[in-house]
């Protein structure tokens, strides 16, 4: 079956994604890699499976990683470039989103600059504890936190784009304005 | 419906500038005094009614409200939208500033249509028949703006007839919604606003103050 029919029945499901217009995508390191998410302001996420491109900051294609069943996305960065994150999710809306060079995960910092004294002997036995060298335990607490604070990011990423009451009223009394001024200047008109 | 900036080829997004200021000239120029409020109320009418989300079974839609502009507004509904378009744009990200020719075309065009098309009919006939007029207004204007922007896309590379089936078929929903609340318009301003549909006054009031 040609895909477009697959997408076409799939619409006919689920409507709001065509005209949810706003497109909201984040991304933010997690430990090695880059995870990032797509998705539109009616809190609907991305279809699984939606590709996105990976560009260098001179549109050179890094790679290309695809959309889970949750709307997230990873991809493991090998040079330390800003990364540009792009999404076709057709009828015009296309997701786009950068990461610059400092967010990149350290360790794609420390592996640029590698040998680092974390020289600890891993797995020594003391007292019957483990004993994790320093590089894994750094790399344990930060997935702790990545996963913790996860949400959180999801939750800003979301706000940060979410029409309010307050910007509402704003834009009416920018109307309001607007057309006033047009009353005057066309009042002027008529008046000579 | 809005396109997103970076979605378009660039020649679509000039062709679209053009056409939107070729429009919002003949718009200001057909703006007289007396329609400037009534201008400024349908901008703020569709500039509320596309930010409220309304659930509709599984999923939710949003109003657009360009068909009652066009009927009340005929050519003014350019600017009118432009304006609306351009704050949300601004404030909220929605389609983005320079995709703004296109989607104020791609709005105010069928706009303008329908209200080219249906504004005599509503004025010559009965209530209900006005009414009906006024729902093929409020969904013709929805399709319209459905087949606008599945030629945007078109043009810039996605295949026309599947582009279009899968925005008309989007806009289902909306066009049933619009083509209803157009009607009650249609027949609320027929009784207590004749006049903002070209109509001569209500009778009521005249004799009711003389």
């Amino acid at each position: 079956m040609p895909k477009w029919i697959l997408v076409f029945l799939w619409s006919l499901a689920w409507p709001s994604l065509a005209d949810a217009h706003n497109v909201i995508a984040a991304v933010w390191p997690a430990g090695d890699v880059i995870e990032g998410e797509i998705g539109f302001s009616s809190g609907e996420m991305a279809p699984e499976g939606t590709v996105v491109r990976v560009l260098d900051p001179d549109g050179v294609e890094l790679g290309r990683t695809t959309v889970d069943g949750t709307g997230l996305f990873r991809f493991e960065p090998t040079v330390a470039v800003a990364h540009r994150f792009l999404a076709d999710l057709g009828q015009g809306h296309v997701a786009e989103v950068e990461l610059a060079v400092d967010d990149l995960p350290a360790a794609l910092a420390s592996r640029a600059a590698p040998a680092e004294s974390h020289t600890a002997d891993a797995g020594a036995v003391a007292d019957g504890m483990v004993e994790f060298d320093a590089a894994t335990l750094e790399r344990i607490v930060a997935s702790a936190i990545q996963r913790e604070l996860a949400p959180l990011k999801r939750e800003l990423a979301r706000r940060d784009r979410e029409a309010n009451l307050q910007s509402i009223v704003s834009g009416l009394g920018y109307i309001a304005g607007v057309f006033g001024l047009l009353f005057f200047v066309y009042a002027r008109r008529q008046r000579r | 419906m809005h396109i997103v900036d970076g979605a378009l080829a660039g020649e679509v997004v000039i062709g679209g500038a053009v056409l939107a200021v070729g429009g919002l000239a003949v718009g200001l120029r057909s703006l007289d005094l007396d329609r400037i409020p009534a201008t400024g109320l349908l901008a703020a009418t569709f500039f509320v009614a596309s930010l409220i989300h309304v659930p509709v079974g599984p999923s939710s839609v949003h109003l657009i409200m360009n068909g009652l502009a066009g009927l009340v507004l005929g050519w003014a509904a350019f600017p009118a939208l432009f304006v609306g378009l351009l704050l949300q744009a601004i404030f909220f990200g929605f389609g983005g500033v320079t995709v703004l020719g296109v989607n104020t075309v791609a709005i105010a065009l069928p706009a303008v249509v329908v209200g080219i098309l249906c504004r005599a009919p509503i004025r010559r006939s009965s209530p209900t028949v006005a009414a009906v007029w006024g729902a093929v207004a409020g969904g013709g204007a929805i399709a319209g703006t459905a087949l606008l922007v599945a030629v945007a896309l078109a043009l810039s590379g996605e295949a026309f007839v599947p582009a279009a089936k899968l925005v008309l078929v989007a806009h289902i929903p909306i066009m049933i919604i619009e083509a209803i609340v157009c009607a009650a318009a249609v027949m609320l301003l027929r009784r207590v606003k004749p006049e903002l549909l070209g109509m001569a006054p209500a009778p009521a009031s005249g004799t009711a103050h003389a």
